[in-house]
């Protein structure tokens, strides 16, 4: 738990960690939120459930967003099309060929990376604002490919009857199942990228956020490394997607669109970019808050778009920034003091 | 001693000014060599056409016997060429500690998949880097805000972490944009007497500098002014040569 | 391939192209003013529509105080903004990110509010003339259309004529060039902040009056007309007083050639895939002048 937390701040791992009353308090707050996620489907009523699946499946093509803000600086917007590309390869191989889950997520992931690097390298090298609008127009033209390419997608009518996951003949056909499949993998994505932060690479991403021209002074090729996280994310966005088809078993070319693009980076800069259990703040809040508010109808569009407003003006660290900030302060004061 | 970089008839514009006028300049292999001139005379032009930020309109940079004109910046830190900034640009939001891992990059391999998956490799090497940056701790006197944000240290110390980093990597040839600027009198000494003990350890420096004491440690100097080099040689020569006095008096 | 037809193909691309230029020339302005990039620029366009369509349709009002009404409401909607919004994030520390995703936010919060309070119907407003159209060499033009493209260049010899002869828009010019030398003179900066977005706000609110007759005025319009008013004003030059003007121009006409090739469903794509082009081979535009350049 204290792992997911101290994304990039080691000196707080190591102040968590020394101690042995430390120490412990960090392994039964962990265990007490393992317990608590274990226990939810058996409590909750299915329509929660199915919202925590979505959840974790917005956690996992957020996460790939949210890297890319956090530690490249770069607003993505297409997050959309490698979602869409992932769950439309599964759609169509699993119902038109009959293909095995994971042969079909391969290749999502391969079609999206691909793209993700022939689109990114040259675009990549934009400044900031030439490369979110570039990544806005390639949203829309994604979605537009979509729609239009009906023999492969089923257009407006989309893709039915896609298989649901199973092991051997343990199906994971209910929002409870499929709840105990998926955040796992969402969880195990989250230390992989944690993982990445603590090293090589993860230093020289830190470093070019925060000064690329010492960076690139100190051996770092800026524009690769960019490339390398825009195709990361891109994987991410894919994985996501060929899950969703398994789990929603139709999918249509509407939750592919600009919207959907936006609440994946609604829920990157809601949820802090900058940390890794951002994502999953993130996730939560967009998942749950419309649920909460659905006797309201439409408006909660309007709330999103009011939230993401208000985070970015007073909140710039988002949730996980905050909620940082606050574990820093419950800890006793053994720390360097910063100017 | 031979040449390690040569710069040869570099030109210059910018909007229709000539800022640098076919200069040549030569830093030999194991020297400390001194750029000074009047501002505006082009030093930063020229320090950033040699450090590869700015390709020159003409002429031709050699390092170490190849030509390097158009090579990336990344390419030629790998080849030993680095280069420091007048506002020194350490990474604000890491510790010290941390900024001089980030230095290692070069002299490490682990790609990002295996990083991802956190392979032995990658741990064995990210250790041997930790171990690598407390060294470097030691050697520059930065032991003690070893776990400060760099964002939040005081100019000098910036400036030491700086040229940490930047030795992290074994240079061959360290480039220094006006190293001294935001330092006072005692740090300026501590400066030169570091910069000294890097050039006995072999490093060969290239130094930009409005400061005369400190230029006062380099071999020789070399005078730009509006775009030309009016002349080189030791610091006594030029503090007494007419055209020196003329350029910097005159401008 | 008949010459009618591609005559009424260039004559609709002419048409859309003097809109693109308008959103572009918002966008120019905003940016000139204040370095940011107004990623909401089309919403000042839906906005005006809006204004105008329910001045039409609720208050029975003319079509010249919808007009005003819709371009009116581009500018309280511009002024508003910065005045809310924009000056928080600036005293919070604005970086280039927290702008552009502030614009987005605002962006797409009206359309949100827009899809909210109007539905996913597509309106259509009056156009000036109704839905007359006048024979030009055998191509059929709606008269507004004409009237349009008249209206647009007005604006933007107005608009020229404002930043290089007037004190206003000189003071502008100084403002978002070197604040502060611009304050030292005695210029009122955050005022001419605010002023800038009051006139892109204008400028947009007037756009989407023109075009909604010609185009349906519907919750999505905004986001698209964002896009390709930034695809014409870079096609041109992002500093170039005209540029938004030959971008845009040039962006309606090749849109509207290729479609003949390609069925319209396309149409988007070819603005998305020109704007990716250019930002990438020619990021200073064609008539570019020391613009910002990417990376």
């Amino acid at each position: 738990m204290d792992r997911l937390l101290t994304s990039i701040r080691p000196r707080t791992a190591q102040a968590l960690q020394g101690g042995a009353t430390r120490g412990m308090r960090g392994v039964a707050i962990g265990l007490a939120l393992l317990i608590a996620w274990a226990l939810v489907p058996l409590v909750a009523s299915r329509s929660i459930v199915d919202l925590l699946v979505f959840a974790a499946l917005y956690t996992i093509a957020g996460l790939g967003v949210s890297f890319l803000l956090g530690q490249c600086g770069i607003v993505s917007i297409a997050q959309s099309v490698f979602y869409g590309i992932g769950a439309y390869s599964t759609a169509y191989l699993t119902t038109h060929w009959g293909w095995p889950a994971l042969a079909c997520m391969a290749v999502g992931i391969g079609i999206s990376t691909t793209i993700a690097f022939a689109v990114g390298w040259p675009i990549l090298r934009l400044s900031g604002y030439f490369l979110a609008l570039a990544t806005l127009a390639l949203a829309i033209i994604g979605h537009v490919l979509f729609t239009e390419w009906d023999w492969l997608t089923g257009g407006t009518l989309g893709i039915g009857g896609i298989p649901a996951l199973r092991i051997g003949e343990y199906q994971f056909n209910t929002p409870q199942r499929f709840y105990y499949l998926v955040w796992p993998i969402a969880l195990l994505l989250l230390f992989a990228h944690r993982n990445l932060l603590h090293l090589r690479t993860g230093f020289a991403m830190r470093a070019m956020r925060d000064a690329p021209a010492a960076a690139a002074v100190l051996g770092i090729d800026v524009h690769r490394l960019k490339v390398q996280v825009f195709v990361l994310s891109a994987a991410l966005g894919a994985i996501a997607g060929s899950l969703l088809a398994h789990y929603v078993t139709f999918i249509s070319v509407d939750s592919f669109g600009i919207d959907r693009a936006i609440n994946f980076l609604l829920l990157a800069v809601l949820g802090g970019a900058r940390t890794i259990i951002g994502p999953v703040l993130g996730a939560l809040f967009i998942t749950i808050v419309p649920h909460a508010l659905s006797g309201f109808g439409d408006i909660h569009a309007v709330l999103f778009a009011a939230f993401l407003i208000a985070t970015v003006i007073f909140l710039p660290a988002g949730f996980g920034g905050s909620l940082h900030r606050l574990v820093e302060s419950l800890k006793p004061s053994e720390r360097v003091d910063d100017k | 001693m031979s040449a390690l970089l040569e710069v040869s008839g570099v030109s210059h514009g910018f909007r229709g000014l000539q800022v640098l006028k076919a200069v040549n300049l030569t830093v030999k292999t194991g020297s400390i060599t001194g750029l000074i001139g009047p501002n505006g005379a082009g030093k930063s032009t020229l320090f950033n056409i040699v450090s590869g930020f700015l390709t020159p309109d003409a002429g031709e940079v050699r390092y170490a016997g190849r030509s390097i004109n158009g090579m990336p910046v990344e390419q030629r830190s790998a080849l030993g060429l680095v280069r420091t900034f007048q506002t020194p640009q350490v990474f604000a939001h890491l510790t010290v500690h941390e900024n001089l891992i980030a230095g290692g990059y070069k002299a490490s391999r682990t790609g990002m998949l295996a990083n991802l998956v956190g392979t032995p490799a990658s741990r064995r090497e990210l250790a041997a880097l930790k171990r690598e940056a407390d060294r470097a701790c030691e050697r520059f006197g930065l032991s003690e805000v070893r776990h400060r944000l760099a964002g939040g240290l005081p100019a000098g110390q910036q400036r030491l972490l700086e040229l940490a980093r930047a030795c992290f990597g074994k240079p061959r040839l360290l480039c220094l944009d006006e190293p001294s600027s935001g330092l006072n009198t005692e740090e300026v000494n501590q400066l030169m007497a570091l910069l000294e003990r890097l050039n006995a350890e072999g490093i060969s420096l290239l130094l930009v500098s409005h400061d005369m004491n400190l230029v006062a440690i380099a071999s020789v100097i070399h005078v730009l002014c509006f775009g030309e080099i009016i002349c080189s040689g030791v610091l006594r020569e030029l503090q007494s040569d007419p055209r020196v006095r003329e350029a910097y008096l005159g401008v | 391939m008949s010459a009618t037809l591609l005559l009424q193909s260039a004559l609709a691309g002419l048409t859309n192209g003097f809109v693109y230029a308008l959103v572009g020339l918002g966008i120019a302005v905003v940016f000139r003013g204040t370095r940011i990039i107004n990623a909401m620029q089309g919403e000042f366009a839906l906005v005006g529509g809006i204004a105008a369509y329910l001045v039409v349709e609720r208050l029975a009002g003319s079509l010249w105080l919808a007009s005003l009404a819709g371009v009116a409401a581009g500018g309280l909607l511009g002024v508003l903004t910065e005045v809310l919004l924009v000056r928080p994030t600036r005293k919070r520390g604005g970086t280039e990110e927290s702008y552009l995703l502030l614009t987005l936010g605002i962006a797409f919060a009206i359309s949100a509010a827009a899809l909210y309070f109007f539905g996913r119907d597509a309106r259509l407003l009056p156009g000036i003339g109704g839905e007359s159209s006048q024979i030009m060499f055998d191509a059929a033009v709606r008269t507004h259309a004409l009237w349009l493209m008249a209206i647009a260049s007005i604006v933007m010899v107005v608009l020229w004529l404002f930043y290089h002869r007037t004190h206003i828009g000189l003071s502008m010019m100084a403002a978002s060039i070197d604040e502060e030398g611009a304050a030292t003179i005695g210029i009122n900066v955050p005022l001419m902040r605010t002023l800038t977005f009051l006139l892109g706000g204008l400028v947009g609110g007037l756009a989407g009056v023109l075009v909604s007759p010609l185009i349906t005025l519907h919750y999505e319009m905004g986001l698209l007309l964002t896009l390709k008013g930034f695809a014409a004003a870079i096609l041109g030059g992002l500093l170039n007083p005209f540029g938004a003007v030959v971008g845009g121009i040039t962006l309606g006409l090749i849109e509207s050639i290729a479609v003949l090739s390609v069925a319209s469903g396309y149409k988007d794509v070819i603005a998305m895939t020109v704007l990716i082009v250019i930002m990438i081979v020619m990021p200073q535009g064609m008539l570019g002048r020391g613009s910002r350049k990417g990376g």
